[in-house]
């Protein structure tokens, strides 16, 4: 309704002034700058933060790093935005972090799998190119049982994978991730072949326990939070824990570690917070001292503190400050070297089923039915478009107009994901919205006042409200 | 039971909370109606507040928000063709042809009440069944979802619009955009074609912003020619025709003829609901699988001329399909709060919630005194929740329909703008907005040859989960008998094989036109 009246009253006020044409679009361009705010500041931090986290929403890694922005927004006293970079387990979302601008305005979640991936090729991220801020929390893996399996302890299960090698089944994440790598270490150490247990591929902990359940896996190898549930139902039974000690939590205390049963072999999941390397030093000092309160206990929102947090949702809250975390992280790396650098993990594990089969059994379908159509069409040449393309004669648009205009709005989509970095995303956003609607024969002051409120309303909307994290652009601010 | 259920009434309908259920409402229906941003990511933003908030609040603002963000993600798709969730896609045809017909508020109070009904119903059924039903998760292993998997593929490619072998083409496309990247289930990179950004794979969020959204925007510029008309105000005259003042106009637009629609579809909301509160409560399924199945269903079961409107604007597609997709959410809760594993995205935030507050999913939360009332309560809110919907979800649908009278050219622009956001917003990439603009061009394609987009979408979502299922089930046995090994294994693989074999049965007998009689679903 709103909008009408302002359609309405523009086109009057359009009628008076006409032959004016570009005024009016310059002067909203400047409201909408003025609007959207160009404070420059040297101190930091003097716009919103972006936290990229490698993995989905939901899940752990997740729920640390929302609590953990909380905290830092409260101390830092900006907005700090949560982005989920998920995908290539972990590649997108570590490589996002560790190579965005070194300007302090991109904090990175680093978790476990950063020690890994590059020992697979699957990317030249390492370590190194992260500064490492603080560790915020150490999960050792666990080895889990249905509560009716014949195996009671380590001893038990170790004598089986010795007498029948290549025959128990085990899950917990995805192949050559990090629960796997945990058992394969514990394999090695024990002398056995990491490929003595079959691991059988699956999303994570979650649908992994849900197989053990069904009967179909002997074992489950994830964390103990993940786990928790059924533990406490009684549903599975923890044979041993990858730590060195104990837990010290209530929670988990009555677990046996494996070194308490002879075993040598401890592994950990890890999530901290590094940031890209080149990140100006005082820059770094302010994270860490913030964030050495935060772990701490000291820093408090609405009466409760990280570590309280930590501790309800049944997560452990170890934490290393910058150079003892990357001693941990120079460690880590080193213990997944070892293990992915032996033979059986050299060569891709293919299972039962190549990685190809699949994609070629989708191709052959596509193939089949297209030959199908093709075949079809040419019996019966005289069949008539019907449906949704009749109904918009999309057959009779194919005008090299038509053509020209769709290409415009194709080009919108390219200009923007070329511009909106250097230009931001308001100015951005308002060039296309004007010179498409002037395109499709709007009059020139109403594309315009539509161009300026819908950008800067947009933009309000997702960065203020819905928290999303838009180009703010670089030449406006620096 | 009484006292506990005593005490829930009372911890519920204190002042605080109703606002809460409100607020949170409302926040819910603005999020789901903007495309891109899904139900799990609004309860993301909002889990931080909810450390917060009491426990009874805290769950009573995740389960209002997610109920209302699930319908609000049909305002999009019905007004813009922009599906604003992947369970959506089941009927975005259908819905989009009853706006071009002009006919929008009627196709949105469909789907208000009937999401009402199905969230009503699956909401009935956590509350009497959830101990009992929740256990059939440990029947369901890689096998189970392998032909839960199929028969989803299936149902999207069988009864999609237009042939069989078009609905096969878009799902093949899909199961191949969804082999793109580093699977879970093979550790190495597939159809990169050295393109590092692509080891990420497809985000269906933005492949179903494009397949849809954008490439409607595209034909749309195509039909424009500023030289030839002036511009299209036409559409603000029509409103005088209506009487009566704006709440009872609004109402017979909205609300029109749906009382003896719902006095007829008593079965129907019984099997659709069936469908969803069933294949809801299993880990890993969720509203997606279980708007197609159901959509699927309702048209088996329509009459020859019935079944010719599924696709071009069918009410009873649009009811059956919201109704299951509805019932699902809290079909999602029963293992999350029985078993402690999450039934969806959603139900894995609201596990965190729960131990946050010091509660233990599991069998024991039904016998504890201190947290029986929260059980409860979360039952209680997931009736108003549904309630409240109706009046909110009322005034979400006429400021939404506002949208239709804004003109051509200067809704398609924001339209276009945002496509490029929603496709941004999920993963905060621009590579995300070349997939969507990628996935736009393909629906033009699509379009152009009359091959249905919807199967591409569940395509993508579900190539993942069939082939780590496919995988899991050899890496256990060689042999694939053990496909038919379990009983409940064996009667969804029986039942795919039927889905694929009716249309060709159908095609031999030709002249005679026989229609089959819709699978026993509601049995497994």
């Amino acid at each position: 309704m709103l909008l009408h009246q302002f359609t309405d009253m523009a086109t009057r006020i359009e009628d008076r002034n006409s032959g004016r044409l570009i005024q009016p679009f310059t002067l909203a361009l400047l409201i909408s700058v003025c609007l959207t705010g160009c404070q420059k500041s040297s101190e930091y931090p003097s716009r919103p933060i972006t936290l990229v986290c490698p993995w989905a929403v939901g899940g752990g890694t997740d729920r640390v790093s929302r609590q953990i922005a909380v905290f830092l927004e409260s101390e830092l006293g900006t907005p700090v935005n949560v982005v989920n970079a998920t995908g290539g387990q972990g590649v997108t979302g570590h490589s996002r972090g560790l190579r965005a601008k070194p300007d302090g305005y991109t904090i990175s979640m680093m978790t476990l799998e950063l020690s890994m991936l590059h020992w697979r090729n699957l990317t030249d991220l390492t370590w190194e190119d992260a500064a490492p801020l603080m560790s915020l929390n150490e999960d050792p893996a666990a080895l889990f049982v249905k509560a009716d399996s014949e195996f009671q302890t380590v001893k038990d299960l170790e004598a089986a994978i010795e007498d029948r090698p290549e025959e128990l089944k085990a899950s917990g994440t995805a192949a050559l991730a990090a629960w796997h790598l945990a058992l394969a270490g514990w394999l090695i150490s024990l002398d056995q072949n990491p490929t003595d247990v079959i691991w059988m591929p699956s999303q994570g902990s979650a649908p992994s326990l849900q197989e053990l359940m069904t009967g179909d896996l002997d074992l489950v190898c994830c964390s103990l939070p993940e786990a928790k549930s059924l533990l406490v139902s009684g549903d599975i039974r923890c044979l041993g824990v990858m730590a060195d000690d104990r837990q010290a939590s209530d929670d988990f205390k009555d677990y046996p570690t494996l070194k308490e049963q002879g075993s040598d072999w401890a592994l950990t999941g890890w999530r901290g917070l590094g940031i890209a390397k080149d990140t100006p030093p005082e820059i770094q000092e302010k994270l860490v001292t913030v964030l050495k309160r935060i772990v701490g206990g000291k820093a408090r929102v609405n009466g409760e503190s990280f570590p309280e947090f930590m501790d309800r949702q049944g997560f452990d809250h170890t934490s290393r400050p910058t150079t003892e975390f990357a001693d941990f992280l120079k460690r880590n790396d080193e213990m997944f070297g070892v293990i992915l650098n032996r033979p059986e993990f050299q060569s891709v594990q293919s299972g039962p089923v190549g990685p190809n089969v699949f994609p070629a059994i989708a191709g052959g379908m596509f193939g089949l039915s297209l030959i199908i159509v093709l075949a079809g069409a040419s019996r019966r040449p005289t069949a008539s478009i019907t449906g949704i393309a009749a109904a918009n004669n999309i057959v009779d648009a194919a005008t090299p107009h038509a053509i020209f205009l769709s290409g415009c709005a194709v080009a919108a989509v390219i200009f923007h994901m070329l511009a909106a970095d250097t230009l931001g995303f308001v100015t951005t956003s308002a060039i296309i919205l004007f010179l498409t609607s002037k395109l499709l024969g709007e009059r020139l002051l109403t594309s315009a006042i539509v161009a300026i409120v819908a950008s800067v309303g947009i933009y309000q909307l997702f960065s203020g409200l819905l928290r999303v994290p838009l180009p703010i652009g670089s030449f406006l601010l620096f | 039971m009484s006292d506990a259920f005593q005490a829930a009434l009372e911890n519920t309908f204190t002042l605080k909370v109703l606002l809460v259920i409100l607020v949170s409402a409302s926040y819910g229906l603005f999020v789901g109606a903007i495309p891109g941003l899904t139900a799990t990511m609004a309860v993301a933003l909002m889990v931080p507040f909810t450390f917060f908030l009491d426990p009874v609040s805290g769950l009573a603002a995740i389960v209002t928000m997610e109920a209302c963000c699930i319908f609000a993600g049909d305002i999009p798709t019905t007004l813009m063709r922009i599906p604003g969730t992947p369970s959506s896609a089941a009927y975005v045809d259908d819905a989009y042809c009853l706006t071009q017909q002009g006919r929008h508020q009627q196709a949105l109070g469909v789907s208000l009440v009937y999401s009402v009904v199905g969230g009503l119903v699956g909401a009935l059924v956590l509350i009497f069944l959830a101990p009992q039903l929740a256990r059939i998760a440990f029947e369901f292993s890689s096998y189970e979802y392998f032909w839960l998997c199929v028969l989803g593929l299936s149902c999207a490619a069988v009864v999609s619009r237009g042939s069989i072998a078009k609905g096969l083409i878009a799902l093949s496309i899909g199961l191949l955009l969804s082999c793109v990247g580093l699977g879970s289930t093979h550790s190495v990179p597939r159809l990169t074609f050295g393109i590092d950004e692509l080891i990420t794979g497809i985000n269906f969020i933005p492949a179903m912003i494009g397949l849809f959204g954008l490439a409607e925007v595209l034909r749309n510029f195509a039909k424009i020619n500023p030289e030839l008309s002036s511009p299209d105000r036409a559409t603000r005259t029509d409103r005088s025709t209506v009487t009566g003042n704006w709440l009872s106009r609004g109402v017979a637009e909205v609300f029109g003829g749906l009382i003896p629609r719902l006095k007829k579809s008593g079965s129907r909301i019984a099997s659709s609901s069936a469908i969803g509160s069933a294949i809801g409560m299993l880990p890993g399924a969720g509203a997606d699988i279980a708007a197609w199945v159901s959509y699927a269903v309702s048209k088996r079961r329509s009459t020859p001329e019935e079944k010719e409107q599924y696709g071009k604007g069918s009410l009873d597609g649009i009811a059956d399909a919201t109704t299951a997709n509805n019932a699902s959410l809290a079909g999602a809760w029963i293992p999350a709060l029985v078993l402690g594993i999450p039934g969806d995205s959603v139900t894995a935030i609201v596990i965190g919630v729960l131990l946050m507050k010091n509660i233990q999913p599991g069998p024991g939360i039904f016998h504890d005194p201190v947290q029986l009332p929260l059980v409860y309560g979360i039952y209680i809110t997931f009736i108003l929740a549904n309630l409240l919907l109706i009046p909110l979800g009322f005034l979400a649908i006429r400021a939404g329909s506002l949208i239709i009278r804004i003109p051509r050219q200067i809704i398609l622009p924001l339209i276009l703008m945002f496509c490029i956001v929603g496709a941004f917003a999920i993963n905060g990439s621009y590579f995300d907005v070349g997939v969507m603009l990628v996935m736009g061009l393909l629906g033009v394609v699509l379009e152009r040859f009359e091959v249905p987009a919807g199967p591409v979408v569940l395509g993508i979502i579900l190539g993942g989960r069939l082939e780590e299922a496919f995988v899991q089930s050899l890496t256990k046995s060689d042999s694939l008998t053990a496909f038919f090994g379990r009983p409940i294994a064996a009667g969804l693989g029986v039942l795919c094989i039927v889905l694929w074999l009716a249309p060709v049965i159908s095609w031999m007998r030709r002249p005679r036109l026989a229609t089959q009689p819709s699978p026993p679903l509601e049995h497994r």
